[in-house]
């Protein structure tokens, strides 16, 4: 048994072992302490490289790339949304650096005070910096890989797998992230180095606690940014048609900046939500006076956060809006049909005929009623090409200018049961009802010529026919007159001859039959089919006489492929793809499975990003103002007053960016579409209804969020 | 020991230029516990932190031990800041991470001079001021006059020229006040350290040897202690009653 005296004598030399005597050991050891205010810190790093590592890798990911066609608008709007992720996420990873600078800066300013100068403490401070900033955000970017891998391995586990979904990943993603990386760490660096250099170590010492000076603001501000909103978002989407038709050129990338104003309205708007709110307070002035006032002192802070999460949660409804609009209107295609099959196909082509599609069917026991087949024919039609030069392109006439579907009015009155009569040297374009496709046929057509005998015949468009199965895209037909078709028709070989047959099946039909027809059809083409629609034989000969290459022969041109007909591009693309009720119906979700899954990605990581920002700013409200709370307690608020100043800030840091950013990307969807065409057909009226109610749920789950994120900073302000 | 001599200091709010400090001029000798005092705005604040170098001033100029501080470049302030200075501030600006004794040894351990005898000399200090027992704690386990006496301790590890002290009562109780000014006086008896306080409190002031009384950015008046100190006191009560006049 040793000694009391001893025994005390050896504590108190252990104790001064673990005293800190030099600089370095001091510096750890309040790094150690400060270990709380650092993990909100990594946390927020963490996330943001997490987030865009994992939007990267999918966005370089071969498995995307090969569906999302290139150039498309589907890509066009997942970089977009990308860019808006990153801009957001290197706002709030600077936003948490500025945080974790306030908590520092205390320190810094009390060691400078005691005559640390600048050259001491520099090593210390950026260590510390590099090695969070470097150490989150390393970790965020392996960690991006497991959670990409993870969710969208849920997709396919709980949604929709097919072969298209099996997850690639190309490595070249990560220059994204390394980038990131590096403006974390520039950016922290920056500020230490700012902190650093201040003169007025008082200034430093009193960061914590120092409010940013409000300016004045004019109540017009937030109903400007309204106006400044809506106009931004108008002259943005309509410049590139505007700079189109005045220049005769496509526009160049920085006509985009002309949606600049949207943000700067967006701006405005949360300015004015922070410093005076929408509610005019006239009647009492007092309400809410606490709330608005310790928003107002940290308005920069506030406005940031709230701007940052409002464009994130815009482009996650943008991503999230993709799957109900393009379902709804697959949804409703699909069952409006007039017939369960439908199928065309060239007349050189060795396809099964109506006995053998019959005698598949009744191996599943399906009768075939309502059969009809009819002919048509492949001509060119003549018009304006858009030659290209560089940037700038100008318009030439071509007698062969593509190539084009034309059936005879018998044709069209049978198959529609309508009573058209064409008059001889006139022709029609048949359009969806809505015809909202009308883009796809000539109205200025003036010549169809027969491509075996270059015999061309006039004709004047006459206008538009109706009938939804054989429009769209590749289906595009006109209806001539029977004796033109007859004259057109002669001497065509089959390769420009082709035939339309559908049918629907009595009762209930049989997927298995239909797979198996949509196999065995696919399978009777020959090579020279094995083409996407875009693919036009008119197109390569008036290339190939020029001496020059058709595009489509060339590697920029999609390839499809008969092995894989269940492919997206496939189905979406090919030349002769058939309409098949059953099939289209059971396999929208797999065929479209990539799609459909990459925009539920996008919107999931923009939401997180988004709720995380708005809990991180719920937690600085508490973190920041701890002590106004404490001096309101003392002041004999109650629990109830505190409750709802706590409600009214986190209320708006959650309620106004949803709000704003959900309206705002509904109302630019409304505005698409109409512009599209000039009128929102039904289609997009249930689509947009169904956008509506996905908004709903959406705001279901942040106000859970909002609800559970309320509790915490309850607890953590001690309110009760 | 410390002369200042018409110091001038103002601040910009915006684009408008606020004087605070007008021409301040006064000198405290070695071995002087000195109080300066004024109301609100008087620019007592701004006085002491352009003596500790944590603000510019714009002109004048300040001798501290015969260096003349305005010709200082950022390291030698800093310097000077560790070396020639010690600071008592009202909200103690103790680190919370560290124990009371690493506390006292921060403008050490800064120095890069923790040694035997630095230790031996803080373990006096906390004999001095009565908190050795507190010495393994940290600031968060300790009372807002054990914090201040800390302070002081920390103050004084370097043997300064001079201690000071911004408001160094201003917040504590009225027990925990005297022992942090009975501090300052075992300072000044044991080891004729020189203190400079800023201070509301005529309680604090009286025990001082002199008060300086600022009004608008201008010394107004200096007061000399002479007889006991609660006469001291009444005088200054009235000194800064006739000056709100």
């Amino acid at each position: 048994m040793k000694h009391p005296d001893l025994q005390k004598r050896n504590k108190t030399m252990d104790t001064r072992k673990r005293n800190c005597v030099t600089l370095h050991d001091m510096e750890r050891k309040l790094q150690r302490a400060d270990r709380k205010q650092a993990s909100l810190y990594l946390f927020c790093n963490f996330i943001s490289l997490m987030l865009i590592s994992a939007y990267a890798a999918m966005m370089f990911s071969p498995t995307v790339l090969d569906i999302l066609p290139e150039g498309g608008d589907s890509r066009k709007q997942m970089y977009a949304i990308f860019v808006l992720s990153l801009f957001g996420c290197v706002v709030f990873t600077i936003y948490a650096a500025s945080l974790f600078f306030r908590k520092k800066s205390r320190q810094l300013g009390i060691l400078m005070a005691l005559g640390a100068s600048r050259r001491r403490l520099a090593p210390g401070l950026f260590g510390e910096v590099f090695a969070l900033s470097a150490s989150s955000s390393v970790l965020g970017i392996l960690a991006g890989f497991p959670f990409v891998w993870l969710l969208w391995n849920g997709f396919r586990l709980f949604l929709v797998d097919s072969e298209e979904m099996a997850l690639r990943f190309d490595f070249r993603c990560l220059l994204v992230s390394l980038l990131f990386l590096f403006i974390v760490i520039a950016f922290s660096c920056l500020t230490a180095w700012r902190y650093l250099k201040k003169t007025n170590i008082m200034d430093v010492v009193q960061e914590e606690h120092k409010n940013e000076p409000v300016k004045e603001l004019e109540r017009w501000c937030g109903p400007a940014g309204v106006v400044i909103l809506f106009a931004g978002a108008i002259i943005g989407y309509s410049a590139p048609g505007v700079y189109m038709n005045l220049f005769s050129a496509y526009p160049p990338g920085w006509i985009n900046l002309l949606y600049a104003p949207v943000f700067l309205g967006l701006y405005m708007i949360m300015l004015h939500t922070v410093v005076h709110g929408w509610s005019r307070h006239r009647k009492h002035p007092h309400k809410n006076l606490i709330a608005r006032s310790m928003m107002k002192f940290q308005g920069k802070q506030t406005v940031n956060n709230l701007l940052v999460s409002t464009v994130l949660i815009a482009g996650g409804c943008f991503g999230i809006f993709y799957i109900p609009i393009y379902s709804t209107g697959s949804i409703l295609e699909t069952s409006s049909r007039d017939y369960d099959y439908f199928f065309f196909s060239r007349a050189d082509q060795n396809v099964p005929d109506r006995a053998e599609i019959e005698n598949l069917a009744s191996g599943y026991n399906l009768n075939l009623t309502d059969w009809q087949d009819h002919t048509y024919i492949s001509l060119a039609y003549d018009g304006q090409k858009q030659v290209e030069e560089g940037r700038h392109f100008h318009y030439e006439y071509r007698l062969l200018l593509g190539e084009c579907k034309i059936m005879s009015e018998d044709t069209y009155n049978a198959m529609t049961g309508n009573q058209v009569d064409v008059l001889p040297g006139t022709c029609y374009g048949i359009t969806s009802t809505s015809q909202e496709d009308s883009f796809w046929i000539s109205s200025g057509v003036t010549k169809f010529t027969n491509m075996c005998t270059m015999d061309s015949f006039n004709t004047k468009f006459a206008g538009f026919l109706h009938y939804d199965l054989t429009a769209g895209s590749n289906n595009s037909f006109y209806v001539v007159d029977n004796t033109d078709f007859a004259a057109m028709s002669q001497n065509l070989t089959g390769d420009w001859k082709g035939d339309l047959f559908f049918f629907n099946v009595d009762g209930e039909d049989n997927y298995d039959f239909a797979r198996q027809l949509y196999l065995d059809f696919v399978h009777s083409f020959d090579a020279s089919c094995e083409v996407i629609d875009a693919y036009d034989r008119v197109q390569k000969y008036a290339d190939e006489q020029n001496g020059d290459v058709y595009w489509g022969d060339t590697d920029e041109m999609d390839k499809i492929n008969y092995d894989q007909p269940d492919s997206t591009s496939f189905r979406m693309y090919w030349s002769y793809m058939p309409k098949i009720r059953i099939l289209d119906q059971n396999d929208f979700l797999k065929s479209f499975a990539v799609f459909l899954m990459m925009f539920l990605f996008i919107a999931i990581i923009c939401f997180t990003a988004a709720l995380i920002i708005c809990y991180t700013r719920c937690q600085t409200i508490a973190l920041n103002n701890h002590y106004v709370f404490d001096d309101l307690k003392r002041l004999g608020a109650s629990p109830q007053f505190l409750s709802r100043e706590v409600r009214n800030q986190c209320g708006k840091v959650f309620t106004v960016p949803a709000a704003v950013g959900m309206t705002v990307t509904y109302l630019l969807f409304v505005m698409i579409m109409y512009a599209n065409d000039g009128t929102l057909t039904g289609t997009e009226i249930v689509g947009l209804g169904v956008c509506l109610c996905v908004l709903l749920l959406i705001g279901v789950f942040i106000y859970g969020i909002y609800f559970k994120t309320l509790e915490k900073v309850r607890q953590q302000l001690e309110i009760r | 020991m410390l002369y200042v001599k018409n110091l001038h200091k103002s601040y910009m709010t915006g684009k408008k230029e606020y004087p605070v400090l007008k021409g301040v001029s006064f000198q405290i000798a070695k071995g002087e516990f000195v109080a300066v005092m004024g109301p609100s705005g008087s620019g007592k604040s701004t006085l002491l932190n352009c003596i500790s170098c944590y603000i510019p001033f714009d002109k004048g100029e300040i001798t501290l031990g015969g260096t003349r501080l305005v010709y200082l470049n950022e390291a030698e302030l800093a310097k000077v800041r560790n070396e020639k200075l010690g600071f008592v501030f009202q909200d103690f600006m103790l680190l919370d991470g560290l124990t009371v004794r690493e506390n006292i040894l921060v403008p050490r351990i800064i120095q890069g001079k923790v040694d035997t005898e630095a230790e031996a000399f803080a373990d006096k200090l906390m004999n001095l001021f009565g908190i050795s027992h507190i010495s393994d704690k940290y600031p968060a386990e300790i009372s807002g006059g054990e914090k201040q006496r800390t302070a002081v301790a920390r103050s004084l590890i370097n043997d300064p020229y001079i201690i000071l002290a911004d408001e160094p009562t201003g917040n504590l109780d009225s027990k925990s006040s005297r022992t942090v000014i009975e501090s300052f006086e075992h300072a000044k008896e044991v080891m004729n350290a020189t203190i400079f306080m800023v201070t509301h409190d005529s309680f604090a002031a009286s025990f001082c040897d002199r008060v300086i009384l600022l009004k608008d950015g201008t010394v107004c008046r200096q007061l000399e202690k002479s007889g006991s100190r609660s006469a001291f006191q009444d005088e200054l009560l009235t000194a800064i009653k006739e000056m709100s006049e």
